[in-house]
């Protein structure tokens, strides 16, 4: 048993591989060789992780991947527990459909970070890109359960059809974020762009650096939630977050909607102390 | 043994196990945080006839409650887990929900036995409550007339606490008993763990079980301890004993009832009281048995 299973790339990878089943709590039962055999793809060719990585350890729940994985896909998908460190940017589907464990990408992700991810938590230094937290493709529900936290910005459809849990995007959200949401909250403390909570039936968008609310939201009231102020306290408290006092305690103005869709959704917009 | 002049009766005190939760209260201010806090452990001095004990633990900075903002740590305990929880779900649905600007949260989060207080109440938000999970533990965001309330769905039970701690204060006068019960209550003020569940921190009127003259009482005045009814009862009380005060403590375990006995003991031996004993049932109903004489010796609970 090692104190980590570190991963190298031996070479750049052209193209794109995906892997599966790279996650701490498989790696843990596995020795050395048994994880090198593990399956991936590079296009439609099948291989073995060890064609792509030199291996270093085994049998740990904490595995480290040293250097960027840009096109490296799937890597701590469905994984349950451990931790998983991932010391640059890492591809698609970075910890989708993860129930327990934390991975920590030092750097960016790409798309479906967090996919349908049931638990644990999922922590980007970087920028995510399309549908962080969402569902899968086809599928009807998003994330339900956990925590997911980039410093930088997300592309489109951050938190679309989540039915659960907590996403945060301490930059910018790109458009349509939190479509369709079912219920969960959504944090951005930067802007939030065009068309959010669009067909969302509950859940919380919380719009921090300025927000388009929809038409079909219609404005409740302002005033201080004290949900925001234990999230966000939560949020600084946990993960270093800079979230000042005036975030955290302000007023907000709550608008309802989306009025097309049950109308029991909300977005929480800043307006200052 | 003697404290400053101050004989330590050879006794213990009999003090047995109940059922604690810790409710943490934040506020706008310390000011509406307490108010809150006074209103929550009302009425809540004896299990006997208010069903609960409770009382402040202490108040709490920002820095140490959950949504950063001031607060007050309550210690609440009762005889069963079923009680305690319909304490907790009358008590915060009262006087917290009711409360300007107050929020309620689980001050006891690692213990797996729960009463789900939070979640019994949210119905008063008539379906228009809202659930939000933070942290892994789950909030009911309820909407009042100011705005929304957050209380926390369950709060930990503490199988393993202690209530009725105690010890007397024997003094020449009423004056150097009040006194002296006052600097132990002081003393033990803020200490972790620990309550004193009576007004200001101090009971004139210890009880006995049951009673000589009414048969329906379940209990009655300690007339061993009157000193009016020295040549008229068995009376306990040594000579130029003209006054008697006691401190009644619960806690969340033996250790914490125990330290808070020894500080307040002491703080309590000072001119004017003649003696400090315990109350006790000759052992036999409750199982924490606190010595004075072990406890002052810095060895703790027996």
């Amino acid at each position: 048993m090692s104190a980590v299973v570190a991963l190298e790339l031996r070479a750049p990878v052209d193209g794109v591989v995906e892997t599966d089943g790279v996650n701490p709590d498989r790696l843990a039962a596995l020795g050395e060789r048994e994880i090198a055999a593990l399956p991936a793809w590079a296009g439609t060719r099948q291989g073995a992780l060890g064609d792509f990585f030199k291996v270093r350890g085994e049998r740990s729940a904490r595995v480290a991947i040293l250097g960027s994985v840009a096109n490296v896909n799937g890597l701590g998908a469905g994984m349950a527990g451990g931790e998983l460190i991932i010391d640059g940017d890492a591809g698609d589907r970075v910890g989708a459909g993860m129930t327990g464990g934390l991975v920590d990408v030092r750097g960016n992700v790409q798309h479906d970070a967090g996919a349908a991810m049931g638990g644990g938590v999922l922590r980007v230094s970087g920028n995510a890109g399309d549908r962080l937290g969402a569902a899968t493709p086809g599928a009807s529900r998003g994330m339900s359960g956990g925590e997911i936290v980039v410093s930088g910005s997300a592309g489109s459809e951050a938190a679309a059809r989540t039915r659960r849990g907590l996403v945060v995007v301490v930059g910018d959200a790109g458009s349509f974020a939190a479509r369709a949401m079912i219920a969960g909250t959504l944090v951005v403390l930067g802007r939030t762009g065009a068309e959010p909570g669009r067909s969302s039936k509950r859940g919380t968008i919380i719009a921090v650096g300025g927000i388009d609310v929809p038409v079909t939201y219609w404005h409740a009231c302002t005033f201080q939630p004290p949900h925001v102020r234990l999230t966000m306290t939560y949020l600084r408290r946990r993960y270093g977050l800079p979230i000042d006092d005036l975030v955290a305690g302000g007023i907000y103005k709550r608008h309802c909607g989306d009025a097309g869709d049950r109308g029991r959704g909300e977005i929480l917009e800043w307006a200052g102390r | 043994m003697k404290i400053r002049d101050v004989l330590i009766e050879d006794t213990f005190a009999e003090a047995f196990t109940m059922r604690a939760a810790r409710v943490v209260i934040t506020a706008r201010n310390d000011k509406w945080a307490r108010e809150a806090a006074l209103k929550f452990t009302g009425f809540a001095t004896s299990v006997i006839a208010c069903k609960c004990e409770a009382a402040i633990e202490r108040m709490l900075p920002p820095e140490e409650t959950p949504d950063a903002r001031p607060g007050a740590s309550i210690l609440i305990f009762s005889t069963d887990t079923d009680g305690l929880g319909k304490r907790l779900i009358e008590r915060i649905g009262q006087t917290v929900l009711t409360c300007p600007t107050a929020n309620c949260f689980d001050g006891l989060p690692d213990s797996p036995v729960r009463a789900a207080a939070g979640r019994a109440l949210r119905v008063f938000g008539d379906k228009f409550q809202i659930s939000k999970v933070v942290g892994g533990q789950r909030y009911w965001r309820v909407p009042v007339m100011e705005g929304e309330c957050l209380l926390q769905e369950s709060f930990g039970i503490e199988k393993q606490g202690i209530g009725g701690g105690n010890f007397l204060i024997l003094a020449e006068d009423a004056d150097s008993a009040l006194g002296a019960a006052e600097a132990a209550v002081a003393a033990i003020d803020g200490m972790p763990g620990v309550i004193l569940p009576f007004p200001g921190g101090i009971v004139r009127s210890g009880s006995k079980i049951g009673s000589r003259g009414y048969t329906s009482l379940i209990a009655s005045t300690n007339d061993a301890y009157c000193p009016t009814l020295r040549l008229t009862t068995a009376s306990a009380l040594p000579e130029g004993v003209n006054s008697v005060l006691e401190l009644v403590l619960d806690g969340l375990s033996a250790d914490a009832i125990g330290q808070a006995m020894r500080i307040g003991i002491d703080a309590a031996c000072r001119s004017g009281v003649r003696a400090i004993t315990a109350g006790n049932y000759g052992g036999n109903l409750g199982p924490h048995h606190f010595h004075l004489r072990t406890i002052m010796a810095g060895d703790g609970a027996a």
